[in-house]
């Protein structure tokens, strides 16, 4: 897979191998995370220490919707332009993400990325190993996506601090 | 009196200073943190990389203080990119 910046308004990702071009179709399916607490507590983190009740009390009531309503729209952008990898066929497919899209992007990317690793509850160790699971039970597939992922938002950045 | 009491807290509560905090988060990349605090806080790439570095290594760093109606915006928007931010009060 190779990322890089293509014509003057994208970011290509060509080269996709089929079990990439997986990864990237589910990546906004693993954004939610509806009925894991965890996760809920972690896309929406509290803005103060519990003692300031005025302010957590005014963030869930009027921040915490915007904030819901930013990260639904951010998966939504993606989820359109993932629909091109639906329309090749082939062993290798590519991807075109407009620059305008790349705060989308890196937000989903995020947002599975963070949803993942709580709902999994990894450790500071796990998440920074690199290492290759020896088993492929659903934890250590989760471990692969959230480094997955993370390769392609640090490509990402790359390519457009490069710019 | 019970108002005026109220309308001083509300007062103090506007002049004093607060502090915008980054709290570490294993999850986040290094360089996804710097480009935040470049977009957010419009800061040089170096002052970005020093906050995120404090953050890594500290585990939180005080990124911007002052207004609190100000420190909240920031926060908000720290939250809009999945950091970990909260709003303290200095002193």
């Amino acid at each position: 897979m190779v990322i890089r910046r293509s014509r003057d308004d994208f970011i290509q990702i060509e080269e996709i191998e089929p079990v990439h071009g997986e990864l990237l179709r589910q990546l906004p399916s693993y954004c939610d995370p509806t009925g894991d607490p965890k996760a809920e507590e972690r896309l929406f983190s509290r803005p103060a220490d519990p003692s300031e009740g005025q302010i957590n009390r005014d963030w869930e009531e009027f921040v915490r919707p915007e904030l819901r309503h930013l990260f639904l729209s951010a998966r939504r952008i993606v989820e359109e332009d993932l629909q091109q990898l639906d329309d090749v066929s082939g062993s290798q497919e590519q991807l075109f993400i407009p620059l305008a899209h790349v705060d989308a992007w890196l937000n989903t990317l995020n947002q599975a990325r963070l949803v993942l690793a709580a709902r999994y509850d990894f450790s500071e160790a796990e998440l920074s190993g690199h290492e290759d699971p020896e088993t492929f039970l659903q934890r250590d597939v989760a471990l692969l996506q959230i480094n997955f992922y993370a390769v392609i938002q640090e490509h990402i950045i790359d390519v457009i601090q490069s710019n | 009196m019970a108002d005026t009491v109220e309308e001083t807290k509300t007062e103090i509560d506007l002049a004093v200073p607060w502090n915008v905090v980054v709290h570490n988060d294993p999850v986040n990349l290094m360089s996804y943190v710097t480009m935040v605090f470049q977009k957010v806080f419009g800061y040089s790439k170096e002052k970005a990389e020093h906050h995120m570095l404090e953050v890594h290594h500290k585990g939180r760093s005080i990124v911007w203080t002052g207004a609190r109606e100000q420190a909240e915006l920031y926060v908000q928007q720290l939250h809009g990119y999945l950091l970990l931010a909260t709003l303290e009060r200095t002193q």
